[in-house]
């Protein structure tokens, strides 16, 4: 009788880091595409994916916006994420800082006061997406409660108050169109021309950056932000409070994604349409993407942000041809995001089949 | 009386995709393997019952079936990569998440023009038909119990266990790891493809894009603030199933919809830190292995 084993071995000196996420992006491309052809009959052909993958790569200026918005996002994730706080709740923190921006935007009567009006709904647009990151926060902070579930739930809460919103006191009144009027011009990003991005949205991403490079590098929080996400028994040895260092994680990750979600609504939609779940670019599940794929590491961000963002806009040109669309991202992602999850294994190990009589 | 009756009727459909569905991912969890494909799964399984239904001119046994076949066979993979790989199981989960949601869709759009030519109507309603419902409650009622018995009083519900205690425990005792824990993942995946199953063709009988998005997670809540106990999934199921088929009655309150909408996701939560901060949480504690790597690693060559 023959018996097959897989056994893990350790390598002596582990592959490249940047292989693997070079290798699960060919990887989950080709993995998404055969699954694709399979499925659709030959009907969705792999080479027009392919045309459109190719196409969105070499087109930087129409990249820009979601490239700026995913790098926002990413950078936030990618704190959480070195902590080993999984927040997967980044769309409704990103939904309720559209709240605060356009509450300030149509209601607040500051709107059209120069200079600091963007101010404003951006520290508005921040309060808000805290006030939603601060309950999933003391949840998990205080109770314990695994973060996964709670924040992924909270992304259906706010999908519905801000349906809420919309189809209700925020209701456009001419047409009784379920969307909120469009947000004074005074309050809108600046366009930059030849791109579909804002001069305001590049400024808050390298302010961003900059940021989560700080964080990260030089202060207290960021030291026990990585220690934790090695060793979180480490950080309670030395007396340091666990639960208010995960209580600061999120709320740093969640003011981030906080400020893509304002700079969507000032810079890119200017309204909110209703019902969200059927509008929403999902950039909040797409990050997850962005900073898994980047290895946490800051440098990687910009280069595995600029392929997602190829790849979204991949799918709005396959979508605009009637293939699939939103369909065909959320299986390229899964299927990156999967290809990456199974191949960073080999970058410490190598599997051996042993095939015994 | 006759109100509990008619309540329990409605409910009926919803209780048992929610019931059965939970007691699969309560198995699968038992087995030390984190289940965050759920919510994918279920909308996978939901479009591919939709999608062989309306192909197969309504043959419900063909449709929940093909439901089940896929769901286990994604799910199996999910147990043998985490078993035998030491991968994080919650990306694993989440990517399988997000591959399910597209597969659903590009599945079921089409089937969705299909059905719209032909205008066939899907599913079959057992809602307020006392004898089906009836039959319906009693197997989903006998199956979790048989469930719980599997666990709790059976060689391979304690191998089930260890496996999520301690695999490696359980191992040095002479269980073979990755054999249970694919035999936990065909009684649990499969239970999870037979109830979104019987969610799209009893309780739903519609599809449209995303469709059954959501309910995965509150299977979850309702396993987890059971403390993955079969039979204390009943009351939860009872309650959730109850909550969200009911759930527009508030509307007579004067509720918003979009807030009661919310209100299963609300439950959902509240109920999980209910679980974790009463005596509850520390009676029915959650595996301890659920979620970490096990594998075997050779160190030499």
């Amino acid at each position: 009788m023959i018996s097959i084993n897989i056994a893990i071995v350790k390598r002596k000196k582990p592959l490249p880091k940047w292989l693997i996420p070079l290798l699960s992006l060919i990887s989950g491309i080709l993995t998404s595409l055969l699954i694709l052809y399979v499925v659709s009959h030959g009907s969705i052909n792999p080479l027009d994916v392919l045309i459109a993958i190719g196409n969105s790569i070499t087109q930087p200026n129409l990249l820009l916006k979601n490239y700026a918005m995913l790098l926002v996002i990413g950078c936030g994730l990618l704190i959480s994420f070195k902590a080993a706080i999984w927040n997967i709740g980044g769309e409704g923190q990103f939904y309720f800082a559209v709240i605060g921006a356009a509450w300030f935007a149509l209601y607040s009567g500051l709107a059209e006061i120069p200079i600091i009006n963007k101010f404003l709904m951006i520290a508005l647009g921040l309060t808000t997406a805290l006030i939603w990151i601060l309950i999933a926060a003391l949840i998990r902070g205080y109770i314990g409660l695994d973060e996964v579930p709670v924040t992924l739930l909270m992304n259906y809460i706010a999908y519905n108050i801000v349906d809420y919103l919309v189809n209700n006191h925020w209701r456009e009144q001419v047409y009784r169109y379920t969307r909120t009027p469009t947000i004074p011009v005074e309050t809108w990003f600046t366009n930059i021309p030849f791109t579909n991005a804002t001069l305001e949205l590049l400024l808050i991403t390298l302010v961003t950056i900059l940021l989560t490079w700080i964080i990260l590098n030089y202060t207290y929080i960021g030291l026990f932000i990585r220690t934790m996400g090695s060793n979180p028994n480490v950080l309670k040895t030395i007396g340091v409070d666990v639960s208010k260092t995960i209580i600061y994680v999120l709320i740093i990750s969640g003011l981030l994604i906080g400020l893509a979600g304002v700079s969507y609504l000032a810079g890119d939609t200017h309204l909110i349409s209703s019902p969200v779940i059927a509008h929403t670019p999902y950039y909040g599940y797409t990050g997850i993407l962005v900073a898994w794929l980047s290895l946490l590491e800051l440098k990687y961000l910009f280069v595995t942000t600029y392929i997602v963002s190829a790849l979204i806009n991949a799918g709005i040109n396959i979508q605009i041809v009637g293939v699939g669309g939103a369909s065909i991202v959320n299986l390229m992602i899964g299927s990156i995001l999967l290809t990456y999850t199974i191949l960073f294994v080999f970058h410490e190990y190598s599997v051996k089949i042993i095939i015994k009589k | 009386m006759i109100d509990i009756l008619s309540i329990i009727l409605n409910t009926c459909p919803l209780f048992i995709a929610y019931q059965i569905a939970s007691i699969g991912h309560s198995v699968v969890e038992k087995s030390g393997v984190l289940n965050l494909a759920i919510d994918g799964l279920f909308v996978l399984a939901i479009s591919v019952s939709f999608m062989q239904a309306v192909y197969s001119g309504n043959d419900i046994l063909s449709s929940i079936l093909l439901s089940i076949v896929v769901t286990l066979l994604i799910g199996l993979f999910i147990v043998f990569i985490s078993t035998k790989l030491p991968v994080s199981q919650g990306a694993i989960g989440l990517s399988i998440m997000f591959i399910c949601y597209g597969l659903a869709g590009i599945l079921g759009v089409p089937a969705r023009s299909h059905q719209g030519s032909t205008g066939l109507k899907i599913g079959f309603n057992i809602q307020q038909n006392i004898v089906y419902s009836t039959i319906a409650l009693v197997l989903t009622i006998l199956l979790t119990i048989l469930i719980h018995v599997i666990i709790e009083k059976t060689k391979l519900g304690i191998a089930i266990r260890a496996c999520g205690e301690n695999p490696l425990h359980a191992e040095a005792l002479g269980v073979n790891v990755l054999r249970i824990r694919l035999i936990a993942g065909a009684i649990g995946y499969g239970l999870i493809g037979l109830s979104a199953g019987l969610f799209e063709l009893l309780y739903s009988r519609l599809w449209r894009e995303g469709h059954g998005m959501g309910h995965g997670w509150i299977v979850l809540a309702i396993s987890l603030s059971s403390g993955r106990n079969p039979l204390l999934c009943l009351a939860t199921t009872f309650l959730f199933s109850t909550l969200y088929e009911y759930r527009f009655s508030l509307l007579v309150f004067g509720i918003p919809r979009e807030f009661i909408e919310t209100l299963p996701y609300i439950v959902a939560i509240l109920s999980m830190i209910i679980y974790k901060t009463t005596p509850l949480g520390e009676k029915l504690k959650p595996p301890q292995y659920l979620g970490k790597p096990y594998f075997k690693e050779e160190r030499t060559i």
